[in-house]
């Protein structure tokens, strides 16, 4: 909300700055989200009063004044102006004044005579566009006082962000109540000349018939009245609150809307046919709104209606056809209490909002329905002429005005702020408007019809400590709370400690990205009001968002990518939905760049194998390796399940070709995920005694078929050996020239150890032929010479 | 010339010819060969020895010191022509194996934490240290879990601020969305709690992603929070002050002055906002803090009655305090980062520099 502080200024004698002011509301709760100053004081322009004007002897039209300014000495200031006379006052601008228009005084000499300042107009003040002549100032205007401080030009726009619960806030006189309670200043209450009833005006016949949504309508006829723009001044305070003018009746209750808070609404009474009815609407009912749109009532939207048509949507908006234009001459106005609840369902529904709606959702004052009323008729009357009517109004203010009571003891208060409550902050809590009645340690506690937001022990606590000022709130420690002790989660930077790139990616993706790795079941779930289809459904891998991590940075000159994501996968149906904790590798391009020490080379499977291995070893789990050629996505023949014990824990594999060329990326993509939910716990390392008997080491190749998995052939070596084995790997492989197509040639390293005794040839003697046939019986594999 | 003579003049001319041969000789190897020629079990001097036996017997100590005086003298000048040799090899070697030390290393393969990860985690472990637990939720949630039971009913003006995603569901079912905050998990952490028959005192943070239908410069429809609340006996609303004075502090690793501001959330009772001495000035003013010193971090408050009742906790006999950091914002702050958008682009330049 904007708030002119010129304004804010007839509410409350208020002698701070703007820029105190702003400083005492954030303090208050009203955050200030920046000040204006659209015409900012002038310094070092005073009042002048001339004590003599002669001929300048040399130039026909400039003329020699001597001004007093409340100096030792009167100013001698050459001027050209016309319009004034020994004796005025004027404004003058002192040496190194610099005006609004950028001028800067300086003493100067013109035409040979000396110049000690300027007089100035109405524009040189930015008083006015242009100016004919020295501004005339009044008679009594004091000698020498500063004329920014005399005229009251100091004007600031605060720019205010209003919480929702303050609707009381909304309005200059609910701020200056904020402000006059805390600074100890009386408000103004409102002029109470009120224009008289006509009774040859008939008072508008009225029907309410949902009182629970509308315990309080009133309205008012104005006949004869001739709607022209509204002056100057008032267009230029809805301008400055950031409205637009309309015509001058609309611009008086906007003008009342944000002068004391309560929203209000004008028909032209020869656009209506028959009574006002306030009712429920009827489904499918229709209102051409002002903004142009055409909404279709629900039942239950509470309406304002004549006989035929809905004219308005209580407290948001009226219709386009019953406004009040340049030719209206007989208006109803109408100022109302409407249920805020209801309000804010029926904008929600209908997707509008208003600057009534807005008012009228955070609650309005009870009590200014009528003062509000009484303002616009006096000033519609003053300014475009007609005659009132009496005040039809159905329903009781009186009973409107709650008189919520909370009782407190001041113990509670004082233990859950921290800090004694003083009763001297009693005092400025009564000029908000609370009613306080301390009776030992008890508060009995009135709260004022304006305090919508005001009605357990706990609100009454934040009053107290906003007006004692949450930094009179001293820092403290609170006891210490045993918690159970945590094992933390070092999934990611156990991955990172292998060398890969944490990347945090959103968890919506696309939905044709989803559909790259998981099947379409009808399982997504799918975002009502997604930022756009990129971010459409909930990811169900983590692989999309990194290939287009990898595609981002190999766009920028990335040669190698090594990339690891943690987040969670989401799968449907929404009413049960499965949220899972996942950790996702990609590898791509590069592994090792070329280097003094080192040829580049591409990463492939078995870099990135490596690295799952290790990071599974860390966490004190071995998983199996199994070759699947049925992971949606990833290539045939280079995809293996990662097994833990029985459960599939995970996958990692070539992203197919298409795939990876899909995302702007040339290399071979490699990529890796496991369900983090799915690991049990590890192993935790027991103790082994050191071996103290020696190992022995043999190597054995073997010609192989090529479809044989190394895992089978490792499994039969030790299976084959036995106890004794401790350590058994392939340690060669080769294909190609000397080795037959069908067939490679892989070495196996063996360790043999024993507990009990040092190993001699004959065991591993033993051990080898063991092996030898063991190979040759399952795989008919033999060995090389 | 008698038989001494003989063998004096025999010895001194070997002492000659071999300290003379010594001092020719260029590696330890030949040095070596040196010491077994003039002093091995079949060296000269071993021969010389030999022609002992034949001289007169009175004449045969006089021989005997002359021989040893020769072993002396020939052992002392091989012992220092070695050193002399071994310190000169192991010279050669030095100088043969010097390498250019400029070179780059071979460098292990380094990974970096993500610089949000990297915030989660210095923020957690300041809240562990102060004795709070960490609790999760799901992202998926409920309106009652991220609304109603917060205090937010469905006609609140404040529900319109969270720009909910919401997601499509068959009518008739309960409608879910993506929580707008963490505060979701501090419910169902007492929820649980109580329903299981536990009480307060409990002190909690749950960290986690949060999503608002918000996409611009300045805002990120995915984001994270930490939610962290605390409820006891007489909890305050100072207790709040002092724990967010420590956390500030050590998170920025510098005292820096915190201020409260009323402000208004529907789940708190009073609330704050938080502003903190500006971490760029130290709270003197400059461009970022727009002159005043200051700057906000995040909101707080002490725990509404009307949340503790939806949980079935008694706000007569405990009350509590909770606020809500944002992950990004403080990181930032922190370490200078301008953009909120360079969190997700995932530049590994980026990730690279800011991460550890």
């Amino acid at each position: 909300m904007k708030l002119s502080f010129s304004w804010l200024k007839e509410h409350a004698p208020l002698t701070k700055t703007p820029q105190q002011v702003a400083d005492d509301l954030v303090r208050l709760g009203h955050e200030v989200e920046g000040i204006e100053l659209p015409r900012a004081a002038v310094k070092g322009v005073r009042v002048g009063q001339i004590i003599s004007i002669k001929a300048h002897p040399d130039a026909d039209k400039l003329k020699l004044l001597q001004i007093d300014i409340a100096e030792p000495e009167p100013l001698s200031i050459v001027c050209g102006a016309s319009n004034m006379g020994e004796g005025d006052k004027i404004p003058v601008a002192t040496v190194g004044t610099c005006l609004p228009n950028g001028l800067r005084i300086k003493k100067g000499k013109i035409r040979g005579q000396a110049s000690f300042g300027m007089c100035c107009s109405e524009a040189e003040l930015a008083l006015a566009e242009d100016a004919d002549g020295l501004l005339i100032l009044p008679v009594d205007a004091p000698v020498g006082a500063e004329v920014g401080e005399y005229l009251e030009l100091e004007e600031a726009i605060l720019d205010l962000d209003i919480t929702p619960n303050r609707g009381d806030c909304m309005s200059i006189r609910g701020i200056a109540r904020d402000l006059a309670a805390d600074y100890g200043l009386p408000l103004i209450e409102p002029a109470d000349e009120l224009v008289g009833a006509d009774t040859t005006v008939d008072p508008p016949k009225v029907r309410v018939s949902a009182h629970s949504d509308n315990p309080l309508y009133m309205a008012c006829r104005i006949e004869g009245i001739t709607v022209t723009d509204s002056p100057a001044w008032l267009q230029q305070r809805l301008i400055a609150a950031g409205q637009r003018p309309v015509n001058g009746v609309v611009d008086v209750l906007n003008y009342t809307m944000l002068d004391l808070g309560q929203p209000m609404h004008a028909f032209d009474a020869d656009t209506l046919q028959g009574d006002l009815h306030v009712r429920s609407a009827e489904s499918g009912e229709t209102l051409l709104a002002l903004d142009g749109r055409d909404v279709t009532l629900n039942s239950g939207d509470l309406v304002i209606a004549d006989d035929t048509n809905v004219l308005a949507l209580a407290g948001i908006m009226g219709s386009e056809a019953t406004g009040v234009t340049n030719t209206t001459t007989s208006i109803i106005l109408e100022s109302a209490a409407f249920r805020a609840a209801l309000i804010s369902t029926t904008r929600r529904t209908h997707a509008l909002v208003s600057e009534s709606s807005m008012r009228f959702e955070r609650g309005v004052d009870a009590a200014m329905i009528v003062v509000a009323m009484d303002q616009a008729v006096q000033m519609i009357v003053d300014l475009f002429g007609g005659k009132s009517s009496q005040m039809t109004v159905i329903g009781d203010q009186a009973a409107l005005i709650n008189d919520k009571q909370i009782t407190v003891n001041i113990k509670r208060i004082e233990t859950r702020l921290g800090i004694h409550i003083p009763e001297t902050a009693d005092a400025v809590l009564a000029r908000m408007g609370f009613d306080i009645q301390r009776e030992g340690g008890d508060l009995a506690i009135r709260v004022p019809s304006h305090r919508h937001d005001v009605s357990i022990a706990e609100d009454i606590s934040e009053e107290y400590a906003r007006v004692i000022g949450f930094d009179a709130i001293p820092a403290e420690l609170p006891a210490l709370t045993v918690i159970k002790a945590r094992k933390i989660d070092a999934s990611i930077s156990d991955a990172v400690a292998l060398g890969f790139v944490q990347v945090i990616n959103y968890a919506f993706i696309a939905e044709s990205e989803q559909r790259l790795f998981v099947a379409h079941d009808g399982d997504d779930l799918r975002l009502e009001n997604p930022i756009s289809e990129a971010m459409s459904v909930m990811r169900r891998s983590l692989w999309p968002s990194l290939l287009n991590t990898a595609k981002y940075n190999m766009n920028r000159q990335q040669a190698g990518m090594a990339l690891v994501e943690q987040g969670r996968i989401y799968q449907g149906p929404v009413d049960s939905h499965q949220e899972s904790n996942m950790i996702a590798w990609l590898m791509a391009g590069e592994y090792q760049t070329d280097s003094w020490y080192e040829k580049s080379r591409k990463a492939d499977f078995f870099d990135l194998k490596g690295a799952v291995e290790s990071w599974l070893d860390k966490r004190g789990l071995t998983a199996r390796f199994i070759a699947d050629d049925d992971v949606q996505g990833l290539q045939s023949g280079q995809t293996a399940k990662i097994v833990v014990g029985k459960s599939t824990v995970g996958h990692i594999g070539k992203v197919d070709g298409d795939i990876a060329g899909s995302f702007d990326l040339q290399a071979d993509v490699f990529v890796a995920s496991i369900n983090l939910d799915a690991l049990h716990a590890g192993k935790k390392a027991k103790f082994q005694p050191i071996p103290e008997f020696p190992s022995i080491e043999r190597d054995l190749v073997f010609l192989f078929d090529k479809t044989i998995s190394s895992n089978d052939i490792l499994q039969a070596v030790r299976k084959a050996v036995g106890q004794q084995l401790i350590d058994a790997r392939i340690f060669d492989l080769y294909e190609g020239k000397g080795v037959p197509e069908s067939k490679r040639s892989l070495g196996i390293r063996f360790s043999l150890q024993d507990a009990k005794r040092t190993l001699v040839q004959e065991d591993s003697d033993q051990a080898m032929q063991a092996i030898i046939d063991a190979i040759a019986k399952k795989f008919g594999a033999e060995l090389r010479g | 010339m008698s038989e001494l003579e003989a063998l004096k003049s025999e010895l001194q001319g070997l002492q000659v010819k071999a300290l003379a041969s010594i001092k020719e000789v260029e590696n330890l190897l030949g040095l070596g060969i040196l010491r077994v020629y003039y002093l091995g079990k079949k060296g000269k001097l071993t021969s010389v020895l030999k022609g002992v036996g034949k001289l007169p017997p009175q004449d045969r100590p006089v021989i005997g010191q002359y021989v040893n005086a020769t072993k002396t003298a020939l052992s002392e000048a091989l012992d220092s022509a070695e050193s002399l040799l071994a310190a000169k090899e192991k010279q050669q070697r030095i100088e043969a194996e010097r390498i250019d030390t400029s070179l780059s290393g071979r460098t292990a393969k380094r990974g970096v934490l993500h610089p949000i990860q990297q915030g989660l985690n210095e923020m957690t472990a300041i809240f562990a240290q102060m004795g709070f637990d960490i609790a999760e939720g799901p992202e998926v949630e409920d309106e009652f879990h991220n609304f109603d039971a917060l205090n937010i009913p469905q006609e609140h003006p404040a529900r319109a601020m969270h720009d909910t995603f919401f997601f499509e569901a068959p009518k008739g079912q309960q409608a879910k969305l993506l929580r707008t905050h963490t505060s979701p998990v501090q419910i169902r952490t007492m929820k649980n709690c109580i329903e299981a028959g536990g009480e307060p005192p409990l002190a909690v943070v749950a960290p986690g992603r949060v999503y608002r239908c918000d996409y611009d410069v300045t805002h990120s429809p995915m984001f994270h929070q930490i939610e962290v609340f605390k409820v006891d006996k007489d909890v305050s609303l100072a207790h709040l002050k002092g724990v967010l004075q420590y956390f500030l502090s050590a998170y920025f690793e510098k005292d820096l002055p915190i201020r409260l501001r009323p402000h208004y959330f529907p789940f708190t009772e009073p609330s704050a906002e938080v502003d903190v001495g500006c971490v760029f000035c130290n709270h003197k003013g400059c461009r970022i803090c727009k002159g005043s010193g200051w700057i906000e971090v995040l909101g707080s408050g002490m725990i509404h009655p009307n949340v503790l009742k939806s949980v079935a906790i008694d706000s007569d006999i405990y009350s509590g305090f909770a606020f809500g950091l944002g992950v990004e914002r403080l990181v930032m702050l922190k370490h200078g980062i301008p953009d909120l958008r360079l969190f997700f682009e995932n530049d590994v330049r980026f990730l690279r520099r800011m991460g550890a």
